[in-house]
């Protein structure tokens, strides 16, 4: 029988439960030799790990070097605690999200989507909503139950909601690479400003995606879902037929009154 | 009114005549929630019942995207109203009862209208959308807030317009520029933003014009000539014509006086007006329904009426006080009182301060160290 985990002290686990045992790879700026040795120990003790073992290091070229390290961390972590309703969702394959949303919607989702302002990126935007997808997925252009309208890149916020007021669209998706001198959160930001300046708010749900995005930023940005590594075409349908099934259920209570 | 003089009165007086206030920062670490917290410190010593809503997340251990920024926590008093998630309301520990499930979705959970039955810390995620906002602030108000408050995110302003709040505290800091003269500029510019004259309903004119506007299709914008005949532009014309069609359209047609915008205004088409007002010698008045419809980025509103074009507005907002936070977190700082006096120069008619400053008025001996919450902890950000 499998071992109960205790999920407000979980840690690392290798061999047995418990063990805290992890495996790490990083670089240093200093010539292979056993000093080298020598320092990735010193540092992993540093970083807090203990029982550290350098199981493989080699010159990556000349006066630096690769290490691979077994350690034990000792501390751990309260997963109870982070648990909670609003964090997680139940992804759908794609024949269920046709499925729900002939059921529940009966219509073709119009999503318009962009990587906006000065960002060159079209990347994600593409694997989100192109045919081809990624990794096997392919995007909600393919889907049945989607309307797609992919404008590329660096495309103003001005346009961008003029082409989904225009398509009377459901969903505005936005690209984003969101870095930490805030380069681009203004242009996140004037994209809501501006929906709600059309009036368009709550006829709209706006999700954006970006490496550095997550529900966190998504709320202060004032978006309705955030994406970022690890996504594919399927969450976001996820998400989209979800939450449109539930605002056209009339789900959304008015808070007045 | 000077930065001295504005020390003497204190943030719950001057905006104690709004019940819905509106806490917006020009940017990220403007100390927006320094701010609200102040305020919150202050109507809890008058036993104020507040209400508080946040249209991104206040109250966060660190920032979202630089981790290493410590950010102030909100601490309410027992008997306050918030509007938060049910996860982050559950995470704050404090025993509460639940009002009202409101329906409405974040990406944090469903808002819950929340009473407290004891004082602590709660993370605060309200609704984001202006509507959905304007909607939970008076279900506080109904369940006995007596004031409520409404702090924005980053540079946020939707929730400033006068449809969702009263009144408007903004929070302006170093973190806009390294040079204080820009900080001063753009801060000036943000102001003279929001604080855009209403239309005269009182004269003949404006009171034509409001006509004419409100009896067009909604989301209709339209060209008003001389005579004040309405004449319409095509749909979404506003937000995507190219400068030179917009001179096209405006030379085509009878001399326009006023162009009346039904929603956004975005700023190409404001560039588009310009040759046009240049060539035609006559100053053109374009109308919105409040600051918050209106995007500059490369200009301010100053630059646009030299130019000849008055940006007007419906519905004014009351701007009540501007806080400025002198630290630019993980970067330089600005002497306080400088940055204060200079921004005084530039902006009348609203007090200014610094709410970590000893010049304030009520500056709360709790917060007097500004590392605890701009800057690492322990690093030493003031002499």
């Amino acid at each position: 029988m499998r071992e109960e985990v205790d999920l407000t002290a979980v840690r690392p686990y290798a061999d047995h439960l418990g063990d805290g045992l992890v495996q790490m790879s990083f670089t240093l700026p200093v010539p292979y030799s056993l000093a080298a040795r020598k320092a990735a120990m010193e540092l992993a003790g540093a970083m807090g790990f203990e029982e550290p073992e350098v199981v493989h290091y080699e010159e990556l070229t000349a006066g630096y070097t690769y290490f691979v390290m077994y350690v034990k961390c000792v501390q751990t972590v309260d997963f109870a605690a982070l648990q909670g309703e609003g964090f997680d969702i139940e992804y759908m394959s794609e024949d269920e999200i046709e499925r729900f949303a002939a059921r529940s919607l009966g219509r073709k989702i119009v999503v318009v989507g962009a990587s906006t302002g000065s960002d060159t990126h079209s990347v994600g935007i593409d694997a989100m909503l192109n045919l081809k997808g990624y990794h096997g997925h392919h995007g909600l252009e393919g889907y049945q139950a989607f309307e797609t309208h992919n404008l590329g890149s660096q495309v103003p916020n001005s346009v961008l909601l003029s082409k989904a007021i225009e398509v009377n669209a459901d969903v505005i998706l936005v690209s984003q690479t969101v870095t930490q001198q805030n380069l681009h959160v203004h242009n996140l930001t004037e994209l809501v400003e501006m929906v709600e300046a059309e009036g368009r708010r709550s006829g709209l749900i706006l999700a954006c995606g970006g490496p550095r995005v997550s529900n966190e930023l998504a709320k202060e940005l004032g978006y309705d879902a955030g994406f970022s590594k690890g996504t594919y075409p399927h969450h976001l349908a996820t998400f989209i037929v979800r939450e449109l099934a539930a605002r056209e259920s009339g789900d959304r209570v008015p808070a007045a009154g | 009114m000077t930065s001295d003089a504005a020390g003497q009165a204190t943030l719950a007086e001057l905006t104690a005549g709004s019940s819905r206030v509106a806490l917006v920062g020009l940017a990220k670490n403007t100390g927006k929630t320094v701010a609200l917290a102040a305020l919150l410190a202050e109507l809890a010593e008058q036993d104020v019942c507040v209400g508080v809503t946040s249209v991104g997340r206040d109250g966060e251990r660190h920032d979202v995207i630089d981790f290493r920024i410590d950010k102030p926590p909100v601490l309410l008093a027992a008997g306050s109203l918030v509007a938060t998630t049910g996860p982050l309301l559950k995470d704050s520990g404090l025993d509460h009862e639940v009002l009202l499930r409101t329906g409405v979705r974040t990406p944090l959970g469903e808002v819950l209208l929340a009473r407290l039955r004891e004082a602590g810390a709660v993370e605060v995620a309200g609704p984001s959308a202006a509507a959905d906002v304007r909607a939970v602030a008076d279900a506080m108000l109904d369940r006995g807030a007596g004031q409520v408050l409404i702090d924005g995110a980053i540079d946020r302003r939707a929730a400033s317009s006068p449809a969702v709040a009263d009144g408007l505290v903004m929070s302006t800091g170093a973190v806009l520029s390294r040079d204080i003269d820009e900080v001063v500029d753009k801060t000036a510019d943000a102001v003279a933003l929001v604080r855009l004259a209403g239309l005269d309903s009182g004269r003949r004119e404006g009171q034509e014009v409001r006509e004419r506007r409100s009896a067009q299709p909604p989301g209709t914008s339209v060209v008003l000539d001389d005579e004040l005949a309405a004449h319409p532009l095509p749909a979404r014309f506003v937000l995507t014509a190219e400068p030179a069609a917009v001179a096209e359209r405006l030379r085509s047609g009878p001399r326009p006086r006023w162009v009346s915008v039904s929603g956004a205004l975005p700023e190409t088409f404001l560039e588009g007006l310009i040759p046009f007002v240049r060539r035609a010698r006559s100053p053109l008045k374009v109308l919105v329904s409040d600051p918050t419809r209106v995007f500059l980025t490369r200009h301010g509103a100053g630059f646009y009426e030299t130019a000849g074009i008055e940006l007007v507005v419906c519905r004014p907002i009351e701007l009540l006080a501007l806080t400025v936070n002198p630290v630019a977190p993980q970067s330089h700082e600005f002497d306080s009182a400088r940055l204060r006096g200079m921004l005084a120069e530039r902006i009348g008619g609203v007090p200014i301060f610094d709410v970590m400053h000893p010049s304030y008025a009520n500056a709360p001996p709790a917060m007097a160290k500004r590392g605890a919450g701009h800057a690492l902890p322990g690093e030493p950000h003031r002499a």
